[in-house]
């Protein structure tokens, strides 16, 4: 739906957005990283159409992007307000009406969203009488009214207290399976997860990483495991009695187990990592070599200890993102 | 363009309804009559307390007490201790001392007024003409001339400026009512100017400090932005003149209604007036005239003569004139406020930008008073009245003076280019100038912007 391809921007001959192309099919939401300062608002702008790009396009629904398309594109920059002096009702009239709503229309939708946001009582109060919460709800309804296909949203968690923030995140959700299509700038990783099925990450003006959050997640997976155990199986191996009769009523581990308890993982495994949790639970992390298959691992867990938990490792975004961006800029 | 239209109904609207907007509405003129009214009571308290002057005289020219009074000074026999005339002086008991026994009687010259506070100009003026007309007059008797024969020659009424008109005829010319109406216009351009310009800026900076703006220009070019709020304010200040108008003339109806019976006694107790006074031409020679009833048909000459020039007045020409100046003027500032309100980022950043766009304005209006009261079509009128910058000011002023329609369309013309010219250069630093915050823009700031967009 929208395609950015080979996109510059210039502040002061600074290169601010360098070559930046991306893809963001309709109907997902696409995520867009980076720490402060890599670009993300600069591109955005650009997506938002509030300025143009130097050097390359950007394409809407296989056209060039236009101001013809400002009906179809919805807005929320980071940096936001709205007018004190004015009431709720005008404010998102006159929102509407920039949009290119009718009068008549942009009434009746303003009152559905208002009840749905449960702020009708409010209407005819001034924005500077609101509350914080209030006020952003009338912040999003007004990037929304116009039911834009294509919704920007830079940072749209900032300031939301979490109760608003997850009803703004049923609210995308509700919309995405309707075919909207998202691009959100966050810095809160947890979101992007819970919410994205794609995104780029841009760094000093230039895109480091982007594609399909489970591609990129599995293309950063190196084989290795979680092991959880009900207890430190080392602890185990010294000859604690009071757990060997659990381990008996299983044969085949039983006879392991008095035969070589710890070797097993911890020599012929590269050991990533290890700890114990409040429940004194015993999480290991194992990477496994090119000879060592999933099954082998699974069979020597269970004669190390009591295994109760086995999952891959697959790395987070946040880790992603964090790897990504240190090792860029050493 | 709809989008100017969205922006202009909403700029209009909520200032409409403010309540600010209303009682302002309501009460500005109530405020403007109050203060003219004070102005003009203490004009009137004044001119009759302080200005009556209490004089020590001592000379051979005699002057008679009425005489005397008419100017507002009281001339009073000196005591014959000089030191007792110092000390009245310094206690302020008498005003001044006037002493011109020895002096020759043809200049005044070495003639010395002693006093502790310096008299006005004017006062001194008056007391100048005071004995000027009592010396010549002592000099004409002392020539064979009687008192019968000197009040006739007494010149009344004044000279009354006529004009010949394309069709040959020749009208009355009301110049002071002309600069009355001329300055009237200069000062409501003025003042709209600086109000509705700096309520462009205020709320093009309102957008920028409440970041609202980079919402609004997601929707709207900022071009149409820009536009939509000029124009929107245009309209508040035409509606808030139209409300005066229409206040004032529902005002003025009323009055008139109450004074009625007064007006219409007015000529009844001046019956045998002279018809060719009214028609504002010298009384004729008449050494019996009683002064009183000869001052009072000068005065109602005097208004005549104003009501015919009102007739004369070219009134639609003014008009016209006004409203197209009035519109470019404000158009051509607002433009330049706008841009000024869209680079900065707070209201103390404001003033250095000020300051030298206000300039022109101040300085057209100094131009406006002086040089084109003495010389309406004169060289330095002709030339700020082309100045794009000052032309909305001095044209005003030069309207009601029948200013060549070469000039008026010249002048126009050039405004209207200055005009699109400075919204384009507008438009481009409220462009890049929204977006912009952080540090306080300088004058290179502008023009880097405008190069960037």
């Amino acid at each position: 739906m929208i395609e950015v391809k080979n996109v510059y921007k210039y502040f002061d001959e600074r290169c601010v957005n360098n070559d930046i192309s991306l893809t963001i099919p309709q109907g997902s939401v696409f995520g867009l990283l980076g720490p402060n300062g890599a670009g993300k608002t600069t591109l955005i702008r650009m997506l938002a159409t509030v300025t143009t790009p130097d050097r390359g396009e950007i394409w809407f629904n296989q056209q060039p992007l236009s101001s013809k398309h400002i009906p179809f594109i919805g807005y929320m920059p980071e940096e936001r307000g709205l007018y004190r002096k004015m009431s709720v009702v005008d404010q998102l009239l006159y929102f509407a009406e920039l949009k290119g709503l009718k009068r008549s229309e942009a009434k009746d939708r303003v009152k559905h969203w208002m009840k749905k946001m449960d702020i009708l009582d409010w209407a005819d109060k001034k924005m500077e009488e609101l509350s914080k919460g209030m006020a952003q709800k009338v912040q999003f309804i007004s990037t929304i009214l116009h039911q834009p296909q294509f919704l920007i949203l830079d940072e749209p968690f900032s300031g939301f207290d979490p109760v608003n923030a997850d009803l703004i995140k049923e609210l995308i959700i509700e919309m995405k399976n309707e075919g909207t299509t998202f691009l959100f700038s966050t810095h809160r990783m947890d979101n992007v997860e819970e919410l994205c099925d794609n995104l780029a990450i841009i760094h000093q003006g230039e895109k480091i990483l982007d594609g399909k959050i489970h591609d990129i997640r599995r293309s950063f997976f190196q084989n290795e495991y979680d092991l959880c155990f009900s207890e430190n199986p080392m602890i185990l191996t010294s000859g604690d009695s009071n757990n060997i009769p659990k381990n008996q009523e299983n044969d085949i581990h039983t006879s392991t187990l008095s035969s070589q308890p710890d070797q097993l993982l911890f020599n012929q495994y590269k050991i990533q990592s290890m700890h114990s949790d409040y429940d004194n639970r015993f999480w290991l992390r194992v990477q496994t070599n090119q000879n060592q298959t999933f099954q082998t691992l699974l069979n020597d867990a269970f004669k190390t200890g009591k295994l109760i938990g086995f999952q891959e490792y697959v790395p987070s975004i946040h880790q992603i993102f964090v790897n990504q961006v240190t090792e860029k800029e050493s | 363009m709809k989008n100017i239209w969205v922006v202009l109904k909403k700029e209009y609207l909520t200032r409409i309804k403010n309540k600010t907007f209303i009682v302002m509405t309501f009460l500005g003129p109530l405020l403007i009559a109050l203060f003219y009214g004070g102005a003009i009571w203490v004009a009137i308290q004044g001119s009759e307390d302080s200005s009556l002057k209490k004089i020590y005289y001592q000379g051979d020219v005699k002057i008679s007490a009425e005489t005397a009074l008419e100017s507002n000074f009281i001339l009073l026999d000196p005591p014959k201790y000089e030191n007792q005339i110092t000390e009245d002086i310094e206690n302020e008991k008498i005003d001044g001392y006037l002493n011109i026994q020895d002096v020759d009687l043809i200049s005044l010259d070495s003639t010395e007024l002693i006093s502790k506070k310096s008299f006005s100009l004017a006062e001194l003026s008056n007391l100048e003409r005071l004995f000027k007309n009592a010396i010549h007059e002592k000099a004409l008797i002392s020539l064979g001339i009687n008192a019968s024969q000197l009040a006739a020659t007494d010149v009344k009424g004044g000279i009354k400026s006529l004009e010949i008109n394309d069709a040959g005829e020749t009208n009355s010319s009301g110049t002071g009512l002309r600069s009355g109406i001329g300055f009237g216009l200069a000062m409501i351009i003025y003042i709209f100017i600086f109000v509705y310009g700096s309520m462009v800026m205020r709320s093009a900076m309102e957008e920028k400090t409440n970041r609202i703006v980079e919402v609004i220009v997601s929707s709207v070019k900022p071009f149409e932005l820009m536009m939509g709020k000029i124009l929107g304010v245009a309209l508040v200040g035409l509606t808030q003149f139209l409300a005066w108008i229409g206040l004032g003339i529902g005002l003025i109806f009323s009055l008139s209604f109450a004074f009625k019976s007064q007006l219409s006694e007015i000529p009844k107790t001046n019956s045998p007036v002279n018809p060719t006074a009214i028609s504002g031409a010298a009384s004729p020679l008449n050494g019996t005239a009683d002064p009183m009833n000869s001052a009072a048909t000068d005065a109602i000459s005097q208004k005549l003569a104003i009501i015919e020039g009102f007739n004369t007045i070219p009134m639609g020409e003014i008009l016209v004139i006004f409203v197209l100046f009035f519109l470019g003027g404000y158009l051509l500032y607002s433009s330049i406020f706008a841009a000024i309100g869209a680079a900065v980022n707070q209201e103390t950043d404001v003033q250095q930008f000020m300051m030298p766009v206000s300039l022109p304005l101040i300085f057209g209006f100094i131009i406006a008073q002086t040089v084109v009261f003495q010389a309406p079509h004169g060289k330095l009128a002709q030339i700020f009245s082309m100045i794009p910058l000052t032309s909305p000011i001095v044209m005003a002023v030069r309207a009601p003076f029948d200013v060549p329609l070469i000039e008026v369309l010249a002048s126009f013309g050039l405004l209207v280019l200055t005009f699109i010219f400075m919204v384009w250069l507008s438009a481009k630093i409220y462009r890049v100038g929204i977006l912009m915050y952080g540090k306080k823009p300088s004058w290179k700031d502008f023009v880097k912007w405008i190069r960037q967009s």
